[in-house]
């Protein structure tokens, strides 16, 4: 069990000057968005969350993993302060939780659980009725900090229509509009997926890119896991209620690899070759004739040459990283 | 604004209060229920009236009593429609305003406004205080109206219960005192439907425990061995109000009833607050 302390020395100590240079009386520069520091939360004799220790890391996106029932949404509530953990800490922007709430939340949008509006309110009021309550808004900004965020979720053409009459995508799209309310240095979005078509998980995608490009951390719960690939830097994979895996996307996907793939015509001379090399080697699955070389064997540009002094035409080597699939599957499965 | 300048400025903590009030004000009186509700309020004293001009003008007691002045009316129909009408008002607001909202789904998103849990409450009781207030005094306005109209008013003044009479304008304030002495019964009732709310997720719940209550204590109220539980319940002092109609105008009976209603505010009004502060959302 890795905790995500992905941070390198040479990123903290760039961290810690940059603070350093904030005029000390306004120093409010956390180390980390988000942290949980062995947070556990009991529902009677169900242990939902047990003792997870996770750091978030400002700028990250964030995807939280793991089937239903593992945990995701309630370690969310935990750190939002909207359920108060049986055990440990949970910080935001580095304030404790949920005590420092009024300290942090302006600062946080979220989407928690799926959208909660009032069905006789209209999209664009029951928006202002969210904006009435964000403490960084002014009363003059409030109707155009509405309409920027109903343009931001596409849902301009709808917003004057009943609540009541929504679409189950366009009720997920309010609720992203009122997260994205004001600018935010953490949004926290629940399963923001849900009930959207196509378009409107391009419309998810795009929203958390530009999040990201802007600086904002992003911690995003989700159980599709070609939506994570996609727009995720960290990964923290849940599995009832444990961290079972947690650190930056590339690496985690870097550890669970398995050695050299080797496109080539000459199979049987490429395998003869590096047997007789002392390799690991193996005919590879798929489409095209290929060799697999064993995670044990030499360094990969020994390998190449090796098999291209024998003689053998190699059209193409690439590491064989798995995808995020067969992590979580690998993953989920050995402690399931 | 960088996102390291949100940061470094000093972020407000909360929202302005007068604005929480004004959008809780906004979200109770958009809400249709409010408006049937209050519809249903002001048809009361026009029924009574419409009642009382085409029944026998010699019915005994306070019913009687009207057809021989119309200023009588409000009061009858504000003493009427505190037995169970207005209570359950109060207990629709309460139970929407915490346990609906949370079962909305809205109210955490209150909470990671954030609005802190003490504003929250006052956010929650100015809603329900106002509906009190607007119930009460669709009553009283569309039952002088109605009186008025329907039943006249000998002589522009009050023909009081006790005989005498009292003018127009001191009729008007007897009515006024009504009416703010119903409001301070219905608080009551709303602190403790709040509180009932804080607890649970499901509205039917706060409107079943306020009404079942108030029920309750009517039927014990009845009992004769258990006299001595009177001064503990709400309601056994409910019909007050019509002391208003007597000369000289006799206090005694509102001021207790006022008295213990405080009572009942103080422990809703802590019970709400203490399980506020540690509901999950």
């Amino acid at each position: 069990m890795t905790p995500a302390r992905q941070t390198t020395a040479a990123q903290i100590e760039a961290r810690e000057t940059e603070v350093a240079l904030a005029p000390a009386d306004r120093i409010s520069a956390p180390a980390f968005a988000a942290r949980a520091i062995g947070l556990r939360k009991v529902f009677g004799s169900t242990v939902a969350v047990d003792g997870i220790d996770l750091d978030v890391p400002n700028g990250s996106v964030l995807g939280m993993l793991g089937p239903n029932g593992s945990g995701k949404t309630t370690l969310i509530r935990m750190l939002l302060g909207l359920t108060r953990p049986s055990a440990g800490r949970a910080e935001l922007l580095g304030h404790p939780m949920p005590d420092g709430g009024s300290l942090a939340l302006p600062l946080v949008g979220a989407l928690v659980e799926g959208p909660g509006f009032h069905p006789f309110l209209t999209g664009r009021e029951n928006l202002c009725r969210m904006a009435a309550s964000e403490p960084m808004l002014t009363g003059a900004q409030i109707p155009v900090a509405v309409k920027v965020a109903l343009e931001r979720v596409g849902l301009s053409d709808a917003a004057d229509r009943r609540y009541r009459g929504y679409s189950l995508g366009m009720k997920q799209r309010l609720g992203l509009a009122a997260a994205l309310l004001l600018p935010r240095y953490l949004v926290v979005l629940d399963e923001p997926t849900n009930g959207l078509d196509p378009a409107g998980t391009r419309d998810v995608r795009r929203i958390i890119g530009e999040l990201h490009e802007s600086g904002a951390t992003v911690i995003v719960s989700s159980h599709l896991l070609a939506e994570v690939e996609a727009t995720c830097t960290h990964v923290a994979v849940l599995q009832s209620g444990s961290l079972v895996a947690a650190g930056e996307l590339c690496s985690l996907l870097d550890t669970g690899g398995a050695g050299l793939v080797i496109v080539t015509p000459d199979v049987e001379l490429a395998l003869r070759t590096l047997r007789e090399a002392g390799v690991t080697a193996y005919l590879g699955e798929g489409v095209e004739p290929a060799v697999v070389v064993g995670d044990d064997g030499p360094p990969a540009p020994e390998t190449i040459s090796l098999l291209v002094r024998s003689g053998v035409a190699v059209h193409e080597a690439r590491r064989s990283r798995p995808n995020l699939d067969e992590l979580f599957a690998q993953l989920t499965e050995e402690t399931g | 604004m960088t996102l390291t300048e949100l940061l470094s400025t000093d972020v407000p903590r909360s929202a302005p209060l007068g604005r929480l009030l004004g959008s809780e004000l906004r979200w109770v009186l958009r809400r249709p229920r409010t408006l049937v509700l209050l519809g249903v309020f002001a048809l009361i004293p026009v029924l009574i009236a419409i009642g009382v001009a085409v029944g026998d003008r010699s019915a005994p007691g306070l019913i009687g009593a009207i057809a021989g002045n119309g200023l009588v009316l409000p009061v009858a129909a504000m003493t009427i429609a505190l037995a169970l009408l207005l209570p359950l008002a109060v207990a629709m607001a309460a139970a929407d305003a915490i346990a609906g909202e949370s079962a909305q789904g809205t109210l955490r998103g209150l909470m990671i406004s954030p609005v802190s849990r003490l504003r929250l409450v006052v956010m929650k009781a100015f809603g329900v205080l106002v509906v009190a207030t607007l119930a009460t005094l669709a009553i009283a306005v569309v039952g002088v109206l109605a009186g008025m109209v329907v039943v006249g008013t000998p002589d522009g003044q009050l023909v009081t219960l006790s005989g005498s009479t009292v003018s127009w304008s001191g009729a008007l304030a007897r009515i006024g005192l009504v009416a703010v002495w119903t409001i301070g019964q219905l608080v009551a009732v709303g602190a403790v439907a709040l509180a009932i709310s804080a607890v649970t997720e499901h509205p039917l719940v706060v409107l079943a425990a306020v009404l079942g209550g108030l029920i309750v204590f009517g039927v014990l109220g009845a009992i004769p061995a258990l006299e001595w539980l009177q001064p503990y319940l709400l309601t056994s002092g409910w019909s007050a109000g019509v002391d208003a109609l007597r000369d000289p105008l006799p206090l005694a009976g509102m001021l207790d009833a006022t008295g213990r209603a405080l009572c009942y505010v103080v422990v809703g009004a802590a019970a709400t607050v203490a399980r506020m502060l540690r509901r999950d959302a």
